[in-house]
Formats: structure tokens, sequence, C-alpha cells
């Protein structure tokens, strides 16, 4: 009898014993590849305001990953306008050679460098909510802007005939960001035929908003303001609010902040075209799971946009997008 | 190693059938038992999710029968009632106002409560609180429910209430119709709104596994809570609800499966919500790949014992085996070992010993044989030196009688006296080697007898060293040569025949010659004679024509039985010149030798 013989068969026989258990039982659960380090989220915004946009997305966030067991970790500056401090945490994440990095840019131009290095490095990308000026990010997880703005303008459009004043103005948030380029050029589609009289940066400044609107009051041939994010629409609302133009002049903003809502009951406030910060978040990380699955991943992902008006703000498919219902703990 | 597994060995058949048998039970035992871990652990989950479930209906339950309590205490409130029924004194709205404010401070689950009394003002805990003037409360469900059933209490389902000017919150309302004697056309309603997120709390923490959930919805099929509502109404998730609502009626089945996911749901008969609670079906058995390895390993483990204790059995039966094969084998060469003991079975050592036995018998009967070869061998010889020839001695006795009638009386005493010393020579009491010394005498009588019978028809010469004399020979050995010159040789020519006979001594052996000159040997009969030598011991008929060489092949198969098979005698002859018979043996002295 050969020595060799007898670990030999065993062995084969505790593989056939493996194989068999796995065939028979294997139920064709995505299994997470063990991941050395979590992948690495940074967002553009860490301020914590109740239901706030990003807090929103986080909780997507959390439940993707808790779904997809994918360890993550987040980081990000804590203001939007710091671009800096967020290519500054970008690259110091790179270094650290994560298996992956979701990424909400800041800044469409700036980040640019930054997801050049970490191609180098050869840790994959995927932007969400905002865009890089670069083919390099396997996929982008975003709101289709140009759809979403398009969706302003129709129903801007949509409002407009029955009005009697004519001149529509555009209240952009930031001149250089993709969101405000992309819903500026899709509300300026929509509206095709109509007058626009001039678009205003506020440098996201709800302060900024309300001096520019308050100015704009003044042009009496002035029918409609479409705010392209919150702080625009909040700031366009304050102004008309304290006028009193309700009446005069139609507001067709984005996002859902608590007192845009509470304008848009009110009236101050036309239309609302609401992201799905929730789905952003889940599908961010749900495609970020996939690809490290080695699953192929569209390039870029549409997470939708809702128009809400105030006939549907309570509907009950609407009200949990609206109205996040607060406290759902996550790990932060 | 003929090939990669023999199955012609004993071991390895022993082996393989009990690595196949035993492999084939290991695995059938892993395999119910592990199916059988799976169900238990399944199953006792699945048993321990249903009581969770079960618990969480009656905590849900109890928690709006808590403010169903709340309600009623509220409506019995005197100062309220006195209220309601329009003859309330001055106080008394503050009294409820403080009363309302003592109950949200005490539960801080209660969002608000408010009553909309019959045509009056709302009345709530704070005084200042404004109404939200965009909203028809009249046309809200709570308030339009409440008034359909009549003072019992209605409890809506999860919604986002805005009856707050700036607040939008998420709540559960309880409702119920206020009857007034003084207006019992128009009631009012008290509003109860409880906190969501105490529902949402206790819906989230009973959950069994990682990946687990629990969401409740309506018996209109709403969502009343669902922990990833958001993905559930844009169509990236769905619940099957149909085939949970069915489950409701079927008490056979506990659980609907949809193949990764358990569900399993239960109505709270206060609210008539369904709460439905998730169970992934990797979660049942978390660590499942550890199990299905801690099966492998142990089957491994297992399998290795076996497999090594039966490597060690077959080894134990097949190794004493192999070694008595081992030694059996030696039989073909030719010795005959003995096993010995061994370490074995009862039954191997018999066999070892049988053979043993059975062996030293051979041994014993090989030795008898060899004994016996031997004997006949001497005794062969024997006969051989005994052939002298009867012509010889009639031929003598002739010439004897013959000289005696002639009366040469010398003649015949030299004949008679060198017979006499032929014959007691060849006697020689009965020894095989004699000295040189008697051998020669030997040959000088047979000479001396033939010149007298062939009348000066040849002379001889006897060339031996005196130093030789004292060495022995197989006696009888020049005689048959000599004769054979004589007879074969000398015989045949007309001049007179020479024989010359010389000895040497050359290292270890004693080399003889016997030259004649006679008629010589025709080649093809020199090459006859030669083959002949090489095998002395051959059947000698056919060579034996004629006579020729019979003394020469005595002597020389004599010399080899004695000495061995590198001494005899060689031949070279040519016709008509004559014929050299050369004798090697080897040199030995003997106590004969005197």
């Amino acid at each position: 009898m050969k020595k060799w013989f007898v670990p030999l068969l065993s062995l084969m026989a505790a593989l056939v014993l493996f194989m068999t258990f796995s065939l028979f039982f294997d139920q064709n659960i995505p299994e997470m590849p063990e991941l050395e380090k979590p992948i690495q989220i940074i967002m553009k915004s860490r301020e914590r305001k109740p239901m706030d946009f990003w807090e929103v997305a986080t909780r997507g966030i959390v439940e993707a990953a808790r779904e997809y067991g994918l360890d993550y970790e987040i980081s990000g500056p804590h203001f939007e306008k710091e671009i800096d401090l967020q290519i500054e945490i970008v690259n110091k994440v790179i270094e650290q050679r994560p298996p992956l990095i979701l990424l909400a840019a800041t800044d469409y131009k700036r980040l640019v460098p930054s997801v050049e290095r970490a191609s180098e490095l050869g840790v994959p990308v995927i932007t969400f909510d905002s865009a890089v000026d670069s083919t390099i990010p396997v996929a982008f997880v975003a709101t289709d802007n140009i759809e979403a703005g398009e969706k302003a303008g129709r129903e801007m459009k949509r409002l407009m005939a029955r009005h009697d004043r004519k001149e529509i103005a555009i209240v952009s948030h930031i001149k250089e960001t993709a969101t405000a380029i992309d819903r500026e050029a899709g509300v300026r589609n929509a509206l095709e035929g109509e007058t626009i009289i001039g678009t205003w940066f506020i440098d996201v400044e709800q302060e900024k908003a309300y001096r520019t609107t308050l100015e704009l009051l003044k042009n009496v041939n002035l029918g409609g303001i479409v705010a392209l994010n919150e702080a625009a629409a909040l700031g366009v609302g304050d102004a008309i609010a304290e006028k009193g133009a309700e009446e005069t002049v139609l507001v067709v903003g984005f996002d859902n902040a608590t007192q845009e809502l509470a304008y848009l009951e009110a009236g101050v406030i036309d239309a609302l075209v609401v992201q799905r910060p929730y789905n952003m978040g889940y599908m961010s990380v749900k495609s970020a799971a996939e690809f490290l699955l080695g699953n192929t991943i569209p390039s870029f992902i549409d997470t939708g946009s809702i128009l809400i008006t105030r006939e549907n703000m309570f509907s009950r498919e609407y009200q949990e997008l609206l109205f996040p219902v607060q406290n759902i703990g996550h790990p932060e | 190693m003929r090939s990669l597994i023999s199955f012609g060995t004993l071991g390895s058949r022993i082996y393989i059938t009990f690595t196949v048998m035993i492999f084939a039970t290991i695995f059938i035992m892993q395999l119910v038992a592990f199916r059988f871990t799976l169900n238990t652990v399944r199953n006792s989950t699945l048993e321990t999710n249903q009581a969770m479930l079960g618990q969480l209906t009656r905590q849900i339950d109890s928690y709006i029968q808590g403010m169903e309590k709340i309600a009623s205490a509220v409506l019995e409130n005197s100062e309220l009632q006195r209220l309601l029924e329009d003859d309330g004194l001055e106080g008394d709205r503050r009294a409820v106002e403080t009363m309302l404010a003592h109950y949200i401070q005490a539960r801080d689950d209660i969002s608000e409560i408010l009553i909309f009394p019959p045509g009056g003002s709302v009345i709530s805990s704070d005084p200042d609180l404004a109404i939200n003037p965009w909203t028809d409360y009249t046309r809200r469900s709570w308030y339009v429910n409440a008034l359909a059933a009549r003072g019992k209490t209605v409890v809506s389902g999860s919604y986002v209430q805005n009856l707050v000017k700036g607040q939008y919150s998420w709540v559960v309302s309880l409702s119920r119709q206020i009857n007034t004697r003084h207006r019992p056309s128009t009631p009012g309603v008290l509003l109860v709104d409880l906190k969501f997120n105490r529902i949402q709390e206790l819906c989230q923490s009973m959950v069994i596994g990682k990946k687990g959930y629990n969401f409740v919805i309506d018996e209109q099929g709403n969502y009343v809570f669902h922990p990833t509502q958001q993905l559930v109404y844009s169509d990236l998730k769905s619940e099957p609800i149909d085939r949970i609502i069915n489950l409701l009626g079927d008490s056979e089945r506990m659980t609907y499966s949809d193949g990764e996911r358990y569900f399993m749901v239960d109505t709270s008969p206060l609210t008539g919500w369904h709460m439905v609670s998730v169970l992934r079906s990797d979660d049942i058995i978390t660590e499942w790949r550890n199990v299905q390895a801690g099966y492998a390993i142990i089957g491994l483990a297992l399998f290795l014992i076996v497999g090594i204790a039966t490597n060690t059995v077959t080894l134990g039966i097949t190794k004493p085996i192999r070694q008595l094969q081992k030694t059996m084998k030696s039989v073909d060469t030719g010795e005959f070992q003995l096993v010995g003991r061994i370490r074995a079975t009862d039954e191997i050592q018999e066999l070892a010993r049988e053979y043993d036995i059975m062996v030293t018998r051979i041994r014993e009967l090989m030795q008898e044989n060899i004994r016996e070869q031997e004997l006949k061998r001497k005794s062969d010889l024997k006969a051989l030196q005994a052939q002298i020839n009867p012509h010889f001695l009639y031929n003598t006795l002739d010439s004897i009688i013959w000289m005696g009638e002639m009366q040469q009386h010398s003649a015949v005493v030299l004949m008679t006296s060198a017979l006499a010393r032929l014959f007691r020579i060849s006697i020689s009491k009965g020894r095989e080697l004699i000295s040189i010394k008697d051998e020669i005498d030997h040959v000088q009588s047979y000479l001396t007898i033939e010149e007298m019978r062939y009348r000066n028809k040849f002379d001889y010469v006897i060339d031996v060293d005196p130093s030789l004399y004292e060495f022995e020979i197989l006696k009888i050995t020049l005689q048959p040569l000599v004769e054979n010159a004589i007879y074969h040789g000398i015989k045949e020519i007309d001049e007179k025949g020479r024989i010359r006979i010389r000895g040497r001594k050359e290292d270890e052996t004693i080399v003889f010659t016997v030259e004649d000159n006679g008629i010589g040997m025709a080649p093809e009969k020199l090459r006859l004679l030669n083959s002949a030598l090489k095998h002395p011991f051959m059947e000698q008929g056919r060579h034996a024509r004629g006579g020729m060489g019979v003394g020469i092949r005595n002597v020389h198969a004599r010399l080899r039985l004695y000495f061995g098979e590198n001494f005899g005698i060689s031949c070279t002859s040519r016709q008509g010149e004559g014929t050299t018979i050369t004798i090697v043996f080897p040199s030995r002295k003997g106590e004969s030798a005197v």
C-alpha cells in the first residue's frame, strides 16, 4: 500500500464532500467578496439639518450597505462650498487604497486630478449626485438633472398658460456645478418659446436669493421664477411671502426642505421638483456592491425626480419622500 | 507500482473496499445531519420569529390600547364635559388645556391631543396653537372615519399630520366622535396623534437576523410602516402582499417563502393591521458556510482517522504476507531461506511455521540427493577405471603361454611379473589417488608387456622428474592414453613407433603429455574427439565408433569428476605425424606417497 494513498484519497473525498455540500445548499445569495478595507463614501456636505438631503441619502446608503453586507466609511466637508477641504479629504482617502470610492463631487472640474490619481492607484470611483469632468468614474448615480429641469420647465409653462405676466427668471444656486448647469438647460429646453429674462446666481446662499428676488419683483412683468435648488427656492419664497406676491409671481422650485413644503402648501411656491436622495444613496451603494461583485453596471443610473404640487404633496406615495420619518437610527 | 491504483493486491482491495464503504457512510450521514441541522435551525428560527411577531402585535396593540384609555380619560374629564355641553364655567377651558398639556408632557410619544368641539374652536394643550390655514381637517380621513364610527375609536394608518401650521409630523391618529346632548346633530371629534417613531421603533427592534425586517400594512394593503418605504414606492423593492395576505386564511402554513425571504404575518385585532415579518434565508443559518465547512472538516477528520486505521489493519495483514512472499521467492534463486519468527496474526504465523518445516525438509532431501549423486559418481569412477581391456589380459596371457611353449623362461617371468605389478597397482588397496611414482610404475609395466608382445614395434621414453614422484595422481590415468597411442597410432604405421611420456609441474598444476608418432587423426576425427571432451558425461555411443578415444574420454571424465571443470585432457594431432595428449590436474601431495 502506498503511503501517499491515504491522505490523497481522504483529501479527494473531503473535496467531494465539500463540493457536494456547496452544490446542495448554495442558495445563490450574492456573497460579498471579503474586502480588507471598507469602501469610502465622500459626501458633498455633512451638515445635519433635519430632513436634509444628505441625511436621507445616508439612510439609503446604510440600507443598501446592510443588504449587501458592505463595510463603508463616510467622510466629507461640513459645507458644500468647502471644495478645497473635500479635495484634501478625497486625496487622503485615495492613499489608503480603499476597494472603491463613492464620491459626490463639490466641483465639476477641480476634483478631476484626484479622480485621476485614484485611477492610477487602481481604485475604482463611482460618482453620485454630482459628477466630475472625467470619463474615469465607472458609473454616475444621480438624478437626471436635465430631465428634472425639464419637469420644472414644463410645469412652469403649464402654469404660465393661464397667467398674464409672461417674463420668467431663473435663480440658480451656483455657476460651475453640474447640477445647476443641467437643470438650467432642462428648464430652458422646456420653456422654449417663453420669455426668459435671465439667470441669477446666488452662490448657494438663501439670503442672496432673497435679495435677488426682491430686486426681481420690481419688474412688473415678472410672472414666474424657477429656483434651481433649495437655497434658491427658500430665498425666493421668503421674498415672495414677504411681498405678498403669491398670486402675481409663480414659483417652481427644487428640493423639499420643510419650509419649501410649507410654502408649497401656502401657495407661495407652486410646484417643486424633488429628487430621491434615499434612492440615490441606496443605488450608489448598490452599484458599488454590484461592481465589486464583478457585475457590469450602467455608466449612468438615474434615480429619478418627482414633480410635487399642492395636490399630491400628502399622497401616500410621496409623503415619505417629502417628509422623511426621523429617528431612523443610522450608525453615525 | 504498475499503475496508479492496483486492484490486484490484497492490500489495495481491502483498502479500496473499506474506503469506499466508509466514505459512503460518512457522506450520507453528514448529508442527513447537515440537512437536519439546517431544518432544525430554520424551524426554530421561524418559531422564534413567529413568537416575536406575536409579541410585536401585542405590544403595538397594548400601546394603542393605552392611548385609547388616555383618550377615554380625556373625554371623561368633568371640565371638558361641561365645556362640551356649553355650560362651562370660566376657567374650564384653561383647566382642560392644562390637563392636555400634562398628558403630552407625561407621554413624550404623544404628538398632539386636539379636541374639535361641535361648533367651537379647537382645544389644544397650547392656547396659542395655530391651525394650518391651508388645510381642511373635516375632509381628512381621521375626521371622516371618526364620525362614521359613531363613538368608537378609529385608528388611522401612518401619515404626515399638517394640522399645525409649519409642522409636519409623522403620526398615527386615534380619533373618536364626541356626542353632546345639546347639539346631537353636529358631533365633535377627539384626536390623539401618536408619534409614529414609537411604532417604528417597535417594528425595528423586533427583528431577527442582520437583514431581517418587519413591515406593517393596513386592511386595505397600504403600508403603515416599511423600513424602506421609498424603495417600495419607487419600485426598487416589492413585497408579495397578496401571498402574505393569503397566509392569513391558511391555518396549515405559517410562512410564505419566495426562496430568498420568509414572510410571516400576524393581524392585530385592535387596529386590523397586518404585521409582516421578513426573514432572509441567509440570516437563518447566518454562517451556513461555516457550518458547511465544519461538516466538511469533521468528515475529513473522520475519514483520515478511518483511513489511517484501515491502512494499519491492511498493513498488518499484508506486510507479513509480503515478508513471507519475499522469503519464498528465495527458492527461485536456489537459496532456501527460513522465515523464522514474524510479527503477524496467528494464521500467518502458522503458515510461516509450516513453510519453514517444509523448507527444512526440502533442504534435507537436497543434501541427501547430493550425497547420493556423489556416491553414484564414485561408483561410476570405479566402473570406469576397472575397464581394462579383457582382450589385453587375454592377449597377454596368450603371449605368456606362447613364450612358455617356446621355453623363453626369462621372458615369461618378466611379462608375468609386469602383469602382476600392473594389477597390484590398479587395485592399490581401493584408493583413488596414488603417487605419481606408482602410476609411472603402472604404465611402465604396461609398456613392458606391450613392448614384449609387439617386438621392437616401438620404443618409449618416460621423462618425469623424480621430484614429482611424491605428488598424487588419479590412478590409471596414463595407461589408457598409452594404450590408445599404441592401438590407434603406432600399430597403423610401418616404421618404428615412439612413445614419449613427459611430466612436469606448472605452478599449482601437474601436466603430463603422452606423445606418439603414429598415424594421427584426421581433422574431422580430432574435431569430434575434442567436442566429445567438452561434454565428458554425454552418452558416448556415437563417438565411440571404432573404439577410438574411448580410453581418452574415460580418463577425461574421471579427471573432471574428481578435480572439476578446469582440469582434464586436451588433444592435438596431425594426420600422418602423430598425436599429443596433454593431461592437467592439480598438484597435491598425499600421505600415500611413500
